[in-house]
């Protein structure tokens, strides 16, 4: 290998891009022709293009695997292709669960269910939070808070209860 | 009535069938493009395992989104565009990847993968070493899409055309790289060549 002592110069900048397309057969129609012409007086473009065909081949290089390498691969793209239709078929078959009618159908039963719950349930929970001998004092303790009508409407009966129930309103009032 | 085989299918039909989940017809796919698809993957990598790695990584993205793609462009610019976006990924993961020569891991192992040796005088042995390793440190310097452009266009003789729908960029982009490559390349080679 020969090192070259002289100083590297390029091409004509104007024609450096087609020369290098040129070299690939990229160039065509009117760029390969003023290419061609230009070629044919300019030492520098010429030595350009000379060096494109003695360097760029030299930095191709393949690798070359023996036939057993070959076969191995093969067989496992084989094997990831197979493994990979398979997830997707059970990705697919999920899916199909969840098409056309069971959804909607489902979706439709949790919303009555929802709504059932909502409208009813209230009812059956309210009456239960308090005790039996609570309820009295629950009823009253409104109409505790004014004796004096109480004591207008004579309500000789309740009078315990109303001394009790105006003693838990009075820690409101 | 002559019947066609898979292998004579062109591939435009073969994707058709395979979408239509015939597995073997994509099989014949991978068989038609393997060894340009490894050789991509290596021109990347340098290195045997991860180029099969990654080129049979972009065979299994290709048969998994094979539905997705809807043959206007060719197949093989398309399966191309996942093989050299996963090599891409590969060299950003990676930062700067050691070149070694392939001589030297050829001389390594059994002798006889990779280059073919060459018998030669050690003068000669010790300038081509050093000329191998002027190269793969000088393809290793190029920026990114420059080495993409010159690969593809230099190592695997792509068209401009077809590296532009790969690299998804325009023409003039693309010659504007390779350009750009080939100028680096022949400064920093032709005084050792």
């Amino acid at each position: 290998m020969v090192r070259h002592e002289h100083t590297l110069q390029g091409a004509c900048k104007e024609f450096e891009q087609d020369l290098v397309l040129y070299y690939y057969e990229e160039c065509a129609g009117p760029e390969r022709s003023r290419a061609e012409k230009h070629l044919q007086s300019c030492a520098l473009c010429q030595q350009f293009l000379a060096d494109l065909r003695r360097l760029l081949p030299l930095t191709i290089k393949q690798d070359e695997p023996p036939q057993v390498f070959w076969q191995s691969y093969s067989k496992e793209v084989r094997r990831k292709l197979a493994t990979a239709e398979q997830k997707g078929r059970w990705w697919s078959d999920l899916a199909a669960l969840l098409r056309p009618w069971p959804v909607p159908a489902l979706a439709t039963a949790l919303v009555l269910i929802l709504a059932l719950t909502l409208t009813f349930g209230k009812r059956v929970w309210r009456p239960q939070d308090l005790p039996p001998e609570e309820e009295g004092v629950m009823e009253i303790l409104p109409m505790a808070e004014n004796l004096e009508f109480f004591k207008a409407m004579d309500m000789l009966d309740s009078l315990e209860l109303l001394e009790a129930g105006a003693g838990l309103g009075n820690g409101s009032a | 009535m002559k019947t066609s085989q898979p292998a004579e299918f062109g591939d435009e039909e073969l994707v058709t069938l395979a979408q239509k989940g015939q597995r073997e017809a994509f099989e014949v796919l991978v068989e038609r493009y393997q060894t340009k698809a490894y050789r991509i993957a290596f021109d990347f990598t340098r290195d045997r395992e991860e180029a099969k790695d990654l080129s049979q990584e972009a065979f299994l993205r290709a048969f998994i989104h094979l539905k997705s793609f809807d043959l206007r462009a060719g197949f093989y610019t398309w399966f191309y565009r996942i093989l050299v976006n996963l090599c891409l990924d590969y060299r950003r993961r990676r930062g700067r990847v050691s070149w070694e020569p392939l001589d030297e891991k050829s001389e390594k192992a059994d002798g006889k993968d990779g280059v073919a040796s060459v018998v030669r005088s050690p003068d000669q042995g010790a300038m081509t070493e050093e000329f191998s390793r002027r190269i793969e440190k000088a393809l290793a310097e190029l920026p990114l899409k420059q080495r993409t452009a010159f690969i593809l266009k230099n190592h695997q003789d792509l068209s401009i055309h077809d590296i532009a729908k790969v690299m998804q960029s325009a023409e003039g982009t693309v010659k504007v790289h390779i350009h750009r490559a080939v100028v680096a390349l022949r400064q920093k080679l032709a005084e050792f060549a």
